[in-house]
């Protein structure tokens, strides 16, 4: 160690970056027109509107049941078929096995669902197929496509080939490769992913639901455009529950396969 | 029988990994291929089963029901065919983790059967009968219900030998079995590859002269991608050197040798 490692210019790595990110801050929150000033009084406004909610309309619980299971119906065939599908894509987009120009179509069918979000995707198969569920279940599913497919297709990359190389040398085609040394090594993640992704649609059905995708979301849209603010609460409870409820049932299902060494 | 004639192989970068590597292996011979580490053992077993395309030569393999081929000139569905006749053990073993022991074994004869049978593993009573058979020729057959996950390497490897057995094949090729096993282990492995020579040829790569010496029928040495010794498998002090070089010589001017065959 010399006397130059303790100069001041050490700290310029830190120092520098950290004032380019603060006056990037700055230069974005100007252009937005957002400050801490906007921030504070949001918030009170924000509070009153809150307590003008209170109390929940309670009778209007029963009839939030229906849109509540329908939303947890649309994430769940969603994430259902996103999965498989995806499975499908992230074996294509896997360089370990398939050929290069495969693999690139694949990918940049992938990267084009990404680059959509699902509220997009939703827009535009409203204009196809109407307002409703099917367009609801349509659009989580492909935006489950692009998210796991993606992250699949990586895992794939990464998995350990002398399996597969085995299975080649016993004269397997494809399919049984697929199917004996790829799925096996990828199912962990698999589980994993999806019990993730499930959780993720479940927000998404809500957001979905209130551009006209159906389920709570669209009950909770009703409520606020109508100004039935009590009614608005109770659809927000709903939500909340509903979401909690999902998080802790993936939680339950992926402890349960850890214990029984599926996840390992 | 096997007959591999004149396997060449460059590398990008202009290395002769192969250079004219010929030899052939009747019914009856195990064969066992020595040499120092990137002396082009692997690349030559990798060749004979069709996973590595040499730049020249060829790879002809007979059976008893006459069929022939040429492995180096076949490609994709023809080669699975002929892979179905080929049985490899592998050094890490390479078995499917959750499948079981009994799933294991029977994976050696997916190319045979169709692939929709294949996906739920459809096999027959009497191929699984032939499985469980194979799995007591290899003292496996109390554990075939477990998952492959839990056993030890020795075990791993004697259900890698079913499978092999189970795919009744025309040529067994052993890549390094012993290599990641103690000396207890890797002699109960060499006992069960030994017999199945009887029926077919087998050729393994192996590390350990002391082995190939007591098991194996004749010994071919590799040096620099080319054959440099074919012939009676107990080595001399003076071949092994010649064989692995200088440096075991010098290990051996201060340790007491060990790899000799007196």
């Amino acid at each position: 160690m010399t006397i130059n490692d303790f100069s001041p210019k050490r700290y310029y790595k830190l120092v520098l970056p950290t004032v380019g990110l603060l006056a990037l801050i700055k230069l974005t929150a100007w252009v937005c027109g957002a400050g801490f000033d906007k921030l504070g009084k949001g918030l009170l406004q924000g509070i009153s509107f809150v307590k003008i909610m209170f109390p929940p309309d309670w009778s209007a619980f029963p009839e939030m049941l229906e849109p509540a299971l329908q939303s947890i119906a649309i994430a769940f065939i969603a994430t259902v078929l996103g999965t498989l599908l995806a499975v499908v894509f992230a074996i294509a987009a896997a360089s370990n096995l398939t050929n290069p120009i495969i693999r690139n179509i694949t990918r940049f069918l992938i990267g084009l669902e990404r680059s959509l979000p699902e509220i997009i995707i939703l827009l535009i198969l409203i204009a196809g197929y109407g307002l409703g569920v099917f367009s609801g279940i349509v659009a989580l599913s492909l935006g489950c496509v692009g998210m796991l497919g993606k992250l699949l297709g990586d895992i794939i990359e990464e998995i350990d080939h002398t399996m597969i190389e085995s299975l080649e040398a016993v004269g397997a085609n494809k399919l049984q490769v697929i199917w004996f040394g790829v799925i096996p090594q990828i199912v962990p993640n698999l589980v994993s992913l999806a019990l993730f992704r499930f959780e993720i649609n479940i927000r998404l059905s809500i957001i979905l639901g209130a551009v006209g995708a159906g389920g709570i979301g669209y009950e909770l849209d009703t409520s606020f455009g109508l100004l039935q603010f009590h009614r608005g609460l109770t659809a927000v409870l709903v939500i909340l529950v509903m979401v909690v409820g999902a998080e802790q049932l993936s939680h339950f299902i992926r402890n349960k396969i850890k214990l029984k060494g599926a996840l390992k | 029988m096997l007959e591999v004639s004149n396997l060449t192989k460059v590398l990008p970068n202009g290395r002769k990994v192969l250079d004219g590597i010929s030899f052939k292996v009747k019914k009856g011979e195990f064969v066992g291929i020595l040499g120092p580490s990137g002396a082009g053992k692997s690349l030559t077993m990798r060749c004979l089963n069709g996973l590595l395309k040499p730049d020249s030569g060829s790879v002809v393999l007979t059976d008893d029901q006459g069929f022939s081929s040429d492995i180096c000139q076949i490609k994709k569905r023809e080669l699975r065919k002929v892979r179905q006749k080929i049985g490899v053990i592998f050094q890490g073993y390479h078995l499917v983790k959750r499948a079981s022991v009994l799933e294991n074994v029977m994976i050696g004869r997916l190319g045979q059967i169709s692939t929709f049978r294949s996906l739920f593993y459809g096999f027959t009573d009497k191929e699984a009968e032939e499985a469980v058979k194979a799995l007591e020729q290899v003292k496996m057959d109390h554990l075939s219900g477990t998952t492959t996950s839990g056993l030890s390497g020795g075990e791993m490897q004697r259900v890698a030998i079913a499978r092999a057995i189970f795919q009744s094949p025309a040529l067994l090729l052993a890549d390094e079995p012993i290599s990641n096993l103690d000396p207890s282990n890797a002699k109960v492995i060499m006992k069960l590859i030994r017999p199945l020579s009887e029926n077919i040829p087998v050729v393994g790569v192996f590390h350990q002269p002391e082995m190939t010496a007591k098991y194996c029928t004749r010994v071919i040495a590799i040096k620099d991608g080319k054959i440099i010794y074919d012939g009676d498998p107990k080595l001399t002090n003076d071949q092994l050197v010649e064989i692995y070089g200088e440096e075991l010589h010098q290990l051996e001017q201060h340790e007491q040798p060990v790899l000799a065959i007196q």
